[in-house]
């Protein structure tokens, strides 16, 4: 992974010794990081204490294939090493699988799965360069859920998108219609969303998205998404609005 | 070990080499494994609390209201990891679908379904639902504990008034979640709930912009409930519809880890099923169906999905899939199938199976969900019903070994699919149950 520093942040790549002089921001910048993080809603119940037993790091999916450890994100924040929470927030954190199997087993109660989480939060309010390459291949599914309430569609699982998932994507062949409609459920007739999303129902989860704050995220990580997401979110509320006030209509001439 | 022959332990200089034999290690450790309860793994806590109590005080205070498991829900008690009773709805269900498996693998949720029209049993599958967003959130980061809350919640409203388009009472159906990922992500958000007064304010104005309160009052389960939860109470009168025997097939299970790894104290495990040491969903049906169940070294590992891995860094899902998983199922367990009950893993452990030719790993184990197999042996059609065509790996053996003709099966689908494109569809349901509200809603 690579990144371009922001005006005053350091270039990945060039780790900051933790207890080095050479701070990769300046120190009041590194603790309103951390202070975002320490003040999460979440945090307090995720960290509780931590003894360096490891049993997370030895559980871990991630640990056998990256330089991430649980205990290591545990320990920092824990001993509140502003320094190597910001080295770790601009790669490591994004190794996590989310499985929480270090949550299930941490004798102390600690979610480290959920202190990623904070983290990960943390990174997109702050706009981390890391965090915008590494989300950039997600802008399909975030399209798709913004404006239509399904992560998934079919007719976004392709050979083209998924070359080692094999040449069949199904091992019937025929128009993907049509094998959407002989699945026996009338709702995963579809082929733009995993099922059939009710206007009003995409349109409250926008209102949910503009009220909770995850818009503006949106905004600061990808600005061209966010205006795409806009524009046809806007469509859909005056489609919403047209059909209301033919009801109304509807309404009056009986 | 070093040039001069010094082993380096990490265990101190007080540490001394016990000098085992080979077979005397073997039988040491086998001890150990054998004693290990693996159910103490996830009970070794001192703070573990039980969420509902907050939420009966909180609708005691008038904060909250509960959305009751009732008597009309035909409910079944089931024990959870600590011993604490869980009320499971067998009837009058609403669905809360999966995207991952309406988009992807949609014989999961048509297996389910199938299965309660076998066990008449009533359900409402509608369009009024979101995802959880939850798959968004844990792979991107974008999200948060308000957005995640009020989705939760606005769908559970749904689920609770949604019987008022059939005119029925509100709380008629009760929600069923299909996705292990929404199953975690919502149990964790209620605890999140339940102890800040704070997120129940925001979620509040969220909410009452949306009309999604009821009396002024956030709705609150009194149960999240997932679908293997269903099928594992159901499982006796599941079973007592097999039409197909299965003594022959050796059954690995993957337990997702969102299911009993988040929120972990209100998983059930039932001392009937490996003696309560390990989640009893999924493993108790393949057991009364009288399948094989197969214990393996890496049962306990997750599946490698991983969220924003799947998308962008599949090097790793698919390394873990066929490393961890489906290498140790098919060498150590001699696996005909893996059986799991969440969509992620379904979906990883499935397509991520072909790629390992590349590389000489070609397992090809079928992988498919504890319902579809359910549903497999009473007799569904492979393909119409199981939709059998959108996995990835090889199942025609699978098949053959049940002694199920997947060839004429096969056949028989692609004769259904011309019948399909000149509009002869057959569903599980009457299709216009499935709009509630809006455009194309007819009371």
């Amino acid at each position: 992974m690579t990144s371009s520093p922001q005006s005053g942040q350091r270039a990945v790549g060039k780790l900051a010794d933790p207890i080095g002089a050479d701070a990769p921001l300046d120190r009041e910048a590194l603790e309103e990081i951390f202070d975002d993080i320490r003040t999460h809603p979440r945090y307090d119940s995720e960290l509780n204490g931590c003894l360096n037993c490891g049993i997370c790091t030895a559980t871990c999916p991630s640990a056998h294939y990256y330089d991430y450890s649980p205990r290591e994100i545990v320990q920092l924040l824990w001993t509140e090493n502003v320094e190597g929470i910001y080295d770790a927030m601009q790669e490591k954190i994004w190794a996590c699988a989310q499985c929480y199997t270090c949550a299930a087993r941490c004798p102390f109660g600690n979610s480290p799965g959920g202190l990623v989480m904070v983290m990960r939060e943390v990174a997109i309010k702050h706009g981390m360069e890391s965090a915008k390459e590494v989300l950039r291949p997600f802008s399909r599914v975030m399209l798709k859920v913004m404006t239509t309430g399904n992560q998934l569609a079919p007719n976004m699982i392709t050979p083209e998108h998924f070359p080692d998932w094999g040449p069949n994507i199904s091992k019937v062949e025929a128009p993907l219609n049509i094998l959407r409609k002989a699945i026996p459920m009338p709702t995963l007739h579809t082929q733009e969303t995993a099922w059939a999303v009710n206007l009003k129902t995409s349109i409250e989860l926008y209102t949910i998205w503009e009220e909770s704050g995850v818009l503006d995220q949106l905004e600061t990580m990808d600005e061209n998404l966010f205006d795409v997401i806009v524009d046809i979110m806007d469509e859909k509320r005056e489609d919403y609005a047209d059909w209301l006030e033919e009801q109304d209509d509807d309404d009056d001439d009986d | 070990m070093s040039d001069n022959g010094e082993r380096f332990t990490g265990h101190g200089e007080e540490w001394r080499d016990a000098r085992l034999s080979a077979q005397d290690a073997r039988t040491a450790t086998s001890w150990v494994e054998a004693k290990i309860d693996k159910r103490a793994l996830l009970t070794n806590k001192d703070r573990v609390e039980d969420v509902r109590d907050a939420m009966w005080q909180l609708e005691k205070d008038g904060e909250i209201i509960v959305h009751r498991v009732g008597d009309q829900h035909e409910p079944v008690m089931a024990k959870t990891l600590y011993g604490w009773d869980k009320k499971i709805p067998t009837n009058q269900l609403w669905h809360h679908k999966s995207c991952g498996q309406c988009g992807n693998i949609p014989g999961y949720p048509a297996s389910l379904l199938w299965l309660m029209n076998q066990t008449e049993t009533r359900y409402l599958d509608e369009t009024d639902q979101t995802s959880c967003t939850a798959w968004n959130y844990h792979g991107s980061g974008i999200g948060n504990i308000v957005s995640l809350a009020a989705v939760f919640l606005r769908n559970f409203h749904q689920a609770y008034v949604s019987a008022q388009a059939e005119g029925l009472d509100p709380g008629y159906y009760y929600p069923l979640v299909h996705c292990g990922t929404s199953f975690g992500n919502y149990k964790e958000v209620r605890h999140f709930l339940m102890h800040s007064a704070e997120l129940r304010e925001q979620v509040r104005k969220i909410l009452a912009k949306l009309d999604r309160l009821i009396d002024g009052k956030l709705l609150i389960p009194e149960e999240i409930v997932h679908y293997s939860e269903w099928l594992h109470v159901m499982r006796g009168r599941i079973a007592d519809k097999q039409q197909i025997d299965a003594s022959n097939i050796r059954v690995t299970i993957h337990p997702a880890c969102h299911v009993y790894k988040m929120v972990p104290e209100d998983v059930i495990y039932d001392d009937d099923v490996l003696d309560g040491n390990r989640v009893a969903v999924s493993t108790g049906i393949m057991q009364e169906m009288g399948t094989q169940v197969i214990d393996y070294s890496t049962w306990y590992d997750c599946c490698g999905f991983g969220f924003r891995h799947i998308i962008s860094e599949r090097e790793f899902t698919r390394s873990f899939a066929i490393d961890r998983k489906i290498k140790v199922a098919v060498e150590e367990a001699r696996a005909d199938v893996m059986v799991g009950h969440d969509t992620g893993c379904i979906t990883t452990l499935d397509k991520n199976q072909w790629i390992g030719k590349a590389v000489g790993k070609d397992y090809a184990l079928p992988v498919l969900a504890d319902c579809q197999v359910a549903a497999l042996l009473c007799g569904a059609h492979p393909y119409k019903i199981v939709q059998m065509h959108w996995h990835a790996s090889p199942f025609e053996d699978l098949l053959e070994k049940l002694g199920i003709d997947w060839q004429r099966a096969k056949a028989e689908f692609e004769g259904y699919l011309e019948e399909v494109a000149q509009g002869k569809i057959e569903t599980l349901y009457e299709p216009r149950r499935a709009i509630t509200s809006g455009e194309g809603y007819r009371p």
